[in-house]
């Protein structure tokens, strides 16, 4: 199914036309994407090829070079930081070495930015609040642990627990499987999956793991060198005619990039072919 | 190469602009923290942490150098006669200039180096842009209590340099070298004045803001990497440093123009 021209209201989060470049260098080139409400969207990319730059331009972390995002059908990126702060409190973000704040412990991690926007009165309440997001994520129990004293799995569960402190409607994760063993990786897949049937999130997913795409997605967008060349479901994903697309998902290197490896070995002036010892 | 230096010109102007636009915004923040007592608990635990744990290593630094400057200008005085007047020379040289300054090059070294690589460290782990993302000033949470802490605390600072610095050209002249205590005490009271005491304690305000708002930039806008945070820390304090003398020249031309327009006999005797 091919999908019709975007428009501003096409989906909660829409990016119209979007370039960004750092000086001379082309990240995003000409990206228009409409995100779906309540649906899964992972974006799928080499490392280094915009998929992260993309992400936080749809929170406006980043200003782009060119274009426009909307959210909800508001134009927000050429808002002020100040504008921004009321928007960006409907998002939670989860970045991929989870940012969590070293000198708070787990609990103050979670209240952070509660705290930050009204003064707290019944701590009872945000007690409760604190061991309900934990415990929504299996790591109650933590809260007067400093986030050193993590493992990185239970640091990804815990910025996970502060990403959805304010009920969020759309939860953004950076690389959510990058450094984790299998089996922590699937604990954090089927955290997304949950979060998005409990809480009727949106959620954003950047990553190169295709198990955890394969197994979360409701839509799959590959990025390539700025440009989005697939994009559809999971099946739609599997069997694209692309050759990018399918090096990609498959894990393998291209013949032009193996061919480039072979030119780049040294060849050493002091080798002796077989046939000098005869 | 007209091309090189005009882009070179161009990106200095650029980053200055930024600067400007992070002072501001710095100062505007930092004006809105003291009134909001919301803000309060991040600006004490700033305090404790660079005012109260930079006490003792101001005043091993105040203590020094009144004890040096005993050493040294003693044999000149002694040379004419004068030595009951070292007094005077020690403790003008420490409340107007060494003191201060001094004492803001230690927190330049001290402070300074931490803000940076605590918010360099911030900043390359995304810590600052998870802030961003929640939709909260990471100035105003960050670098506002931080920029309140360094300017209210180092004149105070600067207090415990002179006071060690005066004890410790005491000791030196009165204990050591066997100078007469009363006369000691006389000359450096009837020369140094009110006016030298605070002056030289208010340059804090300066030396304390501009350590602290280039600690913080430089913390932001530190790129990533050890080698990243390591760099911002180097020129952190390179900036801060040359900023701290840049600012006590003018603060003098200043403070002399003030005291001769004020108390023109005064500044002949």
């Amino acid at each position: 199914m091919i999908r019709a021209a975007i428009d501003n209201n096409s989906g909660i989060i829409v990016v119209r036309e979007l370039t960004k470049r750092y000086d001379e260098r082309l990240v995003l080139d000409n990206v228009s994407v409409a995100i779906e409400k309540g649906k899964t969207t992972v974006i799928i990319g080499r490392s280094g090829c915009g998929k992260t730059v993309l992400m936080k331009h749809m929170i406006v972390l980043e200003r782009p070079s060119s274009g426009e995002v909307y959210f909800k059908g508001q134009r927000i990126d050429h808002l002020s930081e100040k504008q921004l702060a009321e928007i960006r409190r409907q998002y939670g973000f989860c970045f991929q070495m989870s940012a969590l704040f070293d000198s708070l412990t787990v609990y103050e991690n979670i209240i952070f930015p509660i705290q930050q926007k009204q003064k707290i009165t019944d701590w009872k309440a945000m007690d409760e609040l604190v061991k309900g997001k934990l415990a929504m994520v299996g790591m109650d129990g933590f809260q007067q642990q400093y986030p050193a004293s993590l493992s990185g799995g239970q640091k990804k569960r815990v910025a996970l627990a502060r990403a959805i402190a304010l009920d969020p409607e759309v939860i953004m994760y950076d690389e959510p499987t990058t450094g984790l063993d299998p089996v922590r990786s699937d604990i954090i897949n089927e955290l997304i999956l949950k979060l998005k049937h409990e809480l009727h999130v949106t959620s954003i997913v950047v990553t190169h793991d295709m198990n955890s795409a394969y197994k979360i997605a409701d839509r799959i967008i590959m990025f390539h060198n700025g440009k989005i060349i697939a994009d559809g479901d999971a099946e739609h994903i599997r069997n694209h005619p692309n050759p990018t697309v399918q090096e990609f998902i498959h894990g393998k290197v291209s013949e032009a990039e193996l061919a480039a490896l072979r030119l780049g070995g040294t060849r050493y002036n002091t080798q002796y072919s077989p046939e000098d010892f005869k | 190469m007209i091309e090189e230096l005009g882009d070179a010109t161009l990106k200095r102007i650029e980053y200055l602009g930024r600067f400007a636009r992070f002072i501001n915004h710095g100062s505007r923040c930092s004006v809105l923290s003291l009134v909001q007592p919301r803000s309060y608990p991040l600006i004490w635990s700033q305090m404790n942490a660079i005012g109260v744990g930079s006490v003792p290593v101001i005043m091993i630094t105040g203590a020094f150098v009144g004890m040096v400057l005993a050493i040294q200008a003693y044999d000149q005085l002694a040379g004419m006669g004068l030595e009951e007047r070292l007094g005077v020379l020690i403790n003008i040289s420490v409340v107007k200039e060494l003191g201060p300054v001094l004492a803001a090059v230690m927190l330049a070294g001290r402070v300074g180096g931490a803000l940076t690589a605590e918010l360099g460290t911030m900043n390359v782990t995304e810590q600052i842009a998870a802030i961003r993302s929640m939709g909260i000033d990471p100035v105003k949470y960050l670098v506002a209590p931080r920029v309140l802490a360094c300017l209210l605390l180092t004149p105070l600072l600067i207090i415990y340099a002179d006071l060690l610095g005066i004890l410790g050209g005491y000791f030196v002249s009165v204990i050591q070298l066997g100078i007469n205590s009363r006369a000691y005490w006389d000359f450096s009271a009837q020369a140094v004045e009110l006016w030298d005491v605070v002056t030289g304690s208010l340059k804090g305000l300066f030396f304390g803001g501009a350590i602290a708002i280039i600690g913080c930039y430089k913390g932001f806008t530190c790129r990533e990497g050890a080698q990243g945070v390591g760099e911002a820390c180097t020129e952190a304090f390179v900036g801060s440093f040359i900023s701290i003398l840049v600012i006590n020249f003018i603060y003098a031309v200043v403070t002399k123009s003030i005291f001769l327009t004020f108390w023109p006999i005064k500044s002949l005797l």
